[in-house]
Order: structure tokens, then sequence, then C-alpha cells
């Protein structure tokens, strides 16, 4: 088992097509990390110029990462994590 | 009941006794106050394309009518102006009956799970927060307009944080 990521379709070129990617247990920012290397340019779409999450929504398992711990959040197997564009959340 | 009035920005289903006037924050019966809107109110969203939403609007129709889902509303185009390319419909309850309300959204093949509360969406419309001030941009307002509705907005939202054992009450949209 691993942890699942979902984007919305619009999103999709992401993950060279698919709505779903997975990375492995351990943090939010190691994740990151991990689907950077599969997918090239994750982190910059994800993250800003100071490394810290910027103009998209991040949830685990439905929380926004933001009032958990951020890239430091710890995620399991089984966990899902989603993720859109900032402004959809408004 | 569907709403669907292109006056309107978003398609709204709300219950038939909320357009005669009633409420649809409200928990166990009890409308709710700033204060509790602000701890305890939120949504589910949903992204797609609009006539996939329109398809799920029927059948989640149903669950407000029911009162299981207080109201839902979703964007009759997608906000580009945002930088959003897909409609997003938001389910809205109460975080308490939260669980239950997404079961109900899982069963019509629902996957990601994004709950924004009312307390961040008000951060996000509120003057230097990054929705209001995205949207402004895209409205090529000048500055003294650009003012006018940051104090607009800040008088609104500073209303409901300032005043939390009010009744809350909607804004029209």
């Amino acid at each position: 088992m691993a942890v699942t990521v979902r984007v919305p379709g619009s999103l999709r070129e992401w993950f060279r097509g698919s709505d779903e990617a997975f990375c492995g247990a351990g943090t939010l920012g190691e994740c990151i990390d991990q689907l950077d290397s599969e997918f090239a340019g994750i982190r910059d779409r994800l993250l800003n110029e100071e490394g810290e999450i910027g103009a998209i929504l991040i949830f685990l398992n439905g929380e926004n990462v933001t009032k958990l711990e951020g890239l430091a959040t710890s995620i399991i197997d089984g966990d899902e994590i989603g993720i859109i564009p900032f402004a959809a959340g408004g | 009941m569907i709403i669907d009035d292109p006056r309107s920005k978003f398609v709204f289903i709300y219950h038939p006794l909320v357009l005669m006037g009633r409420s649809y924050t409200v928990y166990q019966g009890k409308e709710m106050t700033n204060g509790e809107v602000l701890e305890y109110w939120g949504k589910w969203l949903v992204l797609g394309e609009r006539p996939w939403l329109d398809e799920l609007a029927e059948k989640l129709d149903p669950y407000v009518e029911r009162k299981e889902i207080p109201v839902i509303k979703y964007d009759r185009s997608p906000p580009l102006n945002l930088g959003v390319e897909e409609c997003v419909m938001m389910v809205y309850c109460d975080r308490r009956n939260r669980d239950e309300v997404w079961k109900i959204l899982t069963q019509f093949g629902i996957k990601m799970k994004a709950w924004v509360t009312e307390r961040e969406t008000m951060e996000m419309w509120l003057p230097g927060g990054l929705l209001l001030e995205r949207w402004m941009a895209s409205q090529d307002y000048d500055e003294a307009t650009r003012d006018a509705v940051r104090e607009d907005a800040g008088r609104r939202i500073s209303h409901v944080l300032d005043n939390p054992e009010e009744i809350y009450k909607t804004w029209e949209q």
C-alpha cells in the first residue's frame, strides 16, 4: 500500500495524464520530493520560491495541511493527498 | 431544488424552505451564530466540468430536499479569472456532520477529499487576502474602486468576526 496523491482533471498534465500518483510514507515534503523525481517540475508547481506551499491547496485525508504541520506533516500508507488550485477553495 | 438563475455566478441547490427565508446555517434545528459558523461551518470541494456537475447536482438534490445536505452551490462557468480551469462545487455542511455528507459524495464517485472551513474562506477574501486581490486584479479596477471593494469586504467579514453571538446572515451572491 502507498500514499495516493490526487489532482483534478485540469491538473492531470502534472502526472502525465493521470489524476493519481503515488508516493511512500514519511512526510509531505518527502512525498513531494519523490513525486518530483518521477514528474519533473512538480516541486516548483507546489512550492513557492521560499520552498513553502504556494498557490495551491494540499489536503491530507481532507484536511488542509497548512492547518496540520505543513510540509512536515507525517503521512502513512493508505493516506490520501488532494491537490487543487488555491482559488478553488474560495 | 436546483436554482439556475443566469444572473448569478453560481447554480444553487436549496431546500425549498430556504427560498421562503429559512436559514440553511442550522445545527440541530437552531440557527447558528457567527461564532458557530466560524468554528463549524465549511464545505467539501468537488471540481469538474460543468456538464458532470449538472448531473451530480441532479443526484444530490434529493439529499438537500431531505435536509441531509444543507446547501450546495457551483460555478456556472470556470473561474478562469482566478486561475481555476474547472467549475467548483461547494457542498456545505457543519463539520460535525461532514463525515455523513462525505459518505453521500463517495456514492457518486467523488474521491478527492478537500474540506475548507468558512473561516479559511473569509480569510482569503479579507483585504489583502489572496483571492480578493487576485479577483480585483482580474476586474481591471482603478485604485479607488479597489480601495472601496477592500473596505466593503473588510466591513462585511469583520462584522462576522467581531460579533460571534449574532445569528449568522448569509450574503446575496
